[in-house]
């Protein structure tokens, strides 16, 4: 069964609406909610939601129709599957693992009949097809709409189906993938055309799991739901690169152990190596705008205030006040504006306004075990850096001409940024700037 | 007056981070992180590129007014040119129209103008609604200069997601009103755009009046305005 959208009502003296563009294309999976087309109404523009999550099945009017209230705009198929290739390198593109996965057939068919999906049964019915001849490539081998159509058009048996446990294929870094965010229309990157391959078996759909003696079942709390979509809308929404910095940080070492009486004395807390690292950071933000972005609709917002949000562990787990207008604040500044945020983090008194508006972040996940590793970006942010452990390293300096073995405080960085904004050009030469910054240990104290 | 809506004034913004305030702000209300609310604020000189914008409604190209220190901005939606400075008020209602159990979104329209056509009323500006186009415009039958063509003193247009509205109005105040000589407003030829200053001085009554002091009065009637005729009814 397909589910009609149609026009809704608007307003008493709204009759009609123009469709002023399309958010999605046939084929593509549409979350619950999420914007599907825009409709313009005198000078009104109202995005209309997708009232269930499915695939677009069908498209029934163009950008510029003009439609009545009540029109039906477009079909959606609650159980179809994407049918663009991305999707295989994009797993937000497929349904969710709460999607029901019956494995046994609806009452009405008979004990004999494969498992298969409601639409590949009336598929299969419309065009007089016995289920059982058709092999199955979706979940435990259940018939998908696609396998009747496959079967129909000649195709007869298909390849053997993919193992129903395979992982997902990675999605890789620099891989095109045309994400489909739900606020925004895909981004208009070159996708070749040509990638249009069959869509793999459906291997990452459900993940069920069945509860073994023993097992803990831990439910979530509202923050960790929060924190658990923010992080999927992040990788669905951002192609995430990631690129890593070493950084010689002897220097700050050196100011930071030459300061850190004064500064306790002077400003009550004690001199980290995090305001240093935020500090260099501001000032790249700064020659580098791009990673001072975000991506809303078709444009790139380049933004004026830098305002760095500081990645925090709480007992309930993370939060990311930000430290606002960054660029203006001193070293010590920074200092005393990390330390209190973190201290109101801890004893939970931060208000909405130090958890929002957000430009850029810095997350320093601490300690041991951390040589380096990629953070997921906080959207809709473009840039996100994130500190590894700091230890002495024996590297290579050049003394006096000679090359020579030196012992030396080290840290790795690493920057994931949002492929869909910044280039690797400039995130290197970013990432790059800030080590700069930290290795001349320019800093006012 | 108590009202339902929040007025909050952020002073001069870009407009680029105007669009990233107004889906937050949208954000925030559809998930009921606030309240209703009105951000007020004035934008940084630009002028807006819609989807459908005419070259022939821009007398000026893009670069010659990148180079004049307008920033100009390409909005991806619909709509056409328009002009923002400092010295034009600029309002977002951030209302949830289904909590408010006004789901019209041409009733919003009207309300918007309506609260606005009363803040001009409070200042003395003869203000009224042309039959078939969104807006504000003088009633030039009870202004000091009826003739010419329809002169129009506020630009509105609303966008609603999940009935929550975005996006809303922009009443020229004090701003200098040679920024519309580069562009057509809305791609209306036949009118010409004016301020609350000029038609105050138009009516004699300009005489004296400091900007800023004008900008003020007229942001403070305007938000009651706006709270009177957007907020909750009975609040």
């Amino acid at each position: 069964m397909t589910i009609a959208v149609d026009l809704p009502s608007l307003g008493e003296s709204v009759f009609e609406g123009t469709v002023s563009r399309w958010l999605v294309s046939v084929g593509e999976w549409v979350e619950i909610d999420q914007p599907i087309v825009e409709v313009t109404t005198d000078k009104v523009d109202a995005e209309i939601p997708a009232p269930q999550a499915g695939v677009i099945d069908e498209i029934l009017v163009s950008e510029g129709d003009v439609v009545e209230v009540g029109a039906v705009l477009a079909r959606i198929d609650p159980e179809g599957k994407p049918s663009a290739s991305p999707a295989a390198s994009e797993p937000a593109n497929v349904p969710p693992p709460s999607m029901p996965d019956p494995v046994a057939a609806p009452p009405s068919a008979g004990p004999t009949d494969p498992p298969a999906t409601p639409v590949a049964r009336r598929v299969a019915e419309e065009a007089a097809i016995d289920l059982r001849d058709v092999s199955g490539t979706g979940t435990a081998g259940r018939v998908t709409k696609e396998d009747v159509l496959r079967h129909q058009s000649g195709g007869g048996a298909t390849a053997p189906s993919a193992p129903v446990t395979a992982p997902s294929p990675p999605v890789t870094e620099a891989a095109p993938v045309q994400t489909a965010p739900p606020a925004a229309p895909a981004p208009t990157a070159p996708t070749a055309p040509a990638a249009r391959r069959p869509a793999p078996a459906r291997s990452n759909a459900s993940f069920g799991y069945e509860l073994q003696p023993g097992d803990r079942v831990i439910p979530m709390t509202p923050m960790r739901r929060i924190i658990s979509e923010h992080m999927v809308y992040s990788k669905r929404t951002s192609p995430h690169v990631g690129a890593v910095a070493e950084v010689d940080l002897s220097r700050v070492v050196k100011l930071r152990s030459q300061h850190k009486a004064a500064f306790q004395e002077s400003y009550g807390i004690p001199l980290t190596f995090l305001p240093f690292i935020v500090h260099a950071t501001v000032r790249a933000l700064r020659e580098v705008p791009a990673l001072n972005a975000s991506v809303v609709e078709d444009s790139i917002i380049e933004k004026q205030d830098i305002n760095v949000g500081v990645a925090t562990e709480t007992e309930k787990g993370l939060v990311v006040p930000v430290v606002r207008n960054a660029d203006r604040l001193s070293l010590a500044g920074t200092a005393m504006a990390i330390d209190d945020l973190a201290n109101r983090a801890r004893t939970k008194k931060l208000s909405a306004d130090d958890l929002r508006g957000g430009t850029f972040t810095i997350s320093n996940p601490g300690r041991q075990g951390n040589l380096y590793g990629f953070a997921i970006i906080n959207q809709p942010q473009v840039g996100i850096l994130r500190m590894g452990e700091i230890a002495k390293r024996a590297v290579v300096r050049t003394l006096d001409g000679e090359d020579a073995i030196v012992i030396r405080t080290m840290m790795y960085m690493a920057l994931s940024y949002d492929h869909r904004a910044v280039d690797g050009a400039p995130a290197n030469g970013f990432l790059y700037r800030i080590r700069e910054l930290l290795e001349a240990g320019d800093f006012d104290l | 007056m108590t009202s339902s809506l929040s007025v909050e004034w952020l002073g001069e913004r870009r407009y680029a981070d105007g669009l990233t305030l107004q889906d937050q702000s949208v954000a925030d209300r559809i998930a009921g992180r606030t309240g209703d609310r009105l951000i007020l604020l004035e934008h940084s000189a630009v002028i807006t590129l819609g989807r459908s914008t005419d070259p022939a409604n821009l007398h000026r190209t893009p670069d010659e007014m990148r180079a004049a220190g307008i920033d100009v901005y390409e909005v991806g939606r619909g709509g056409d040119v328009t002009y923002h400075a400092p010295g034009q008020l600029v309002g977002y209602p951030i209302l949830d129209l289904a909590g408010l159990d006004r789901k019209d979104v041409h009733d919003h329209l009207r309300r918007i103008e309506a609260a606005l056509m009363d803040a001009l009323e409070q200042l003395s500006v003869p203000a009224r609604r042309v039959e078939g186009r969104t807006g504000v415009f003088i009633d030039r039958a009870r202004s000091a200069r009826p003739d010419g063509p329809d002169r129009k003193i506020a630009s509105i247009g609303v966008g609603i997601r999940k009935w929550v509205t975005f996006h809303g109005f922009a009443l020229n105040v004090t701003l200098d009103l040679a920024g519309f000589d580069a562009i057509v407003p809305c791609g209306l030829s036949d009118v010409e755009m004016t301020s609350v200053l000029r038609e105050l001085e138009i009516e004699g009554k300009g005489e004296g009046l400091a900007a800023a002091t004008l900008d003020e009065q007229v942001r403070g009637l305007v938000g009651e305005a706006m709270c009177a005729r957007l907020g909750a009814e009975g609040s």
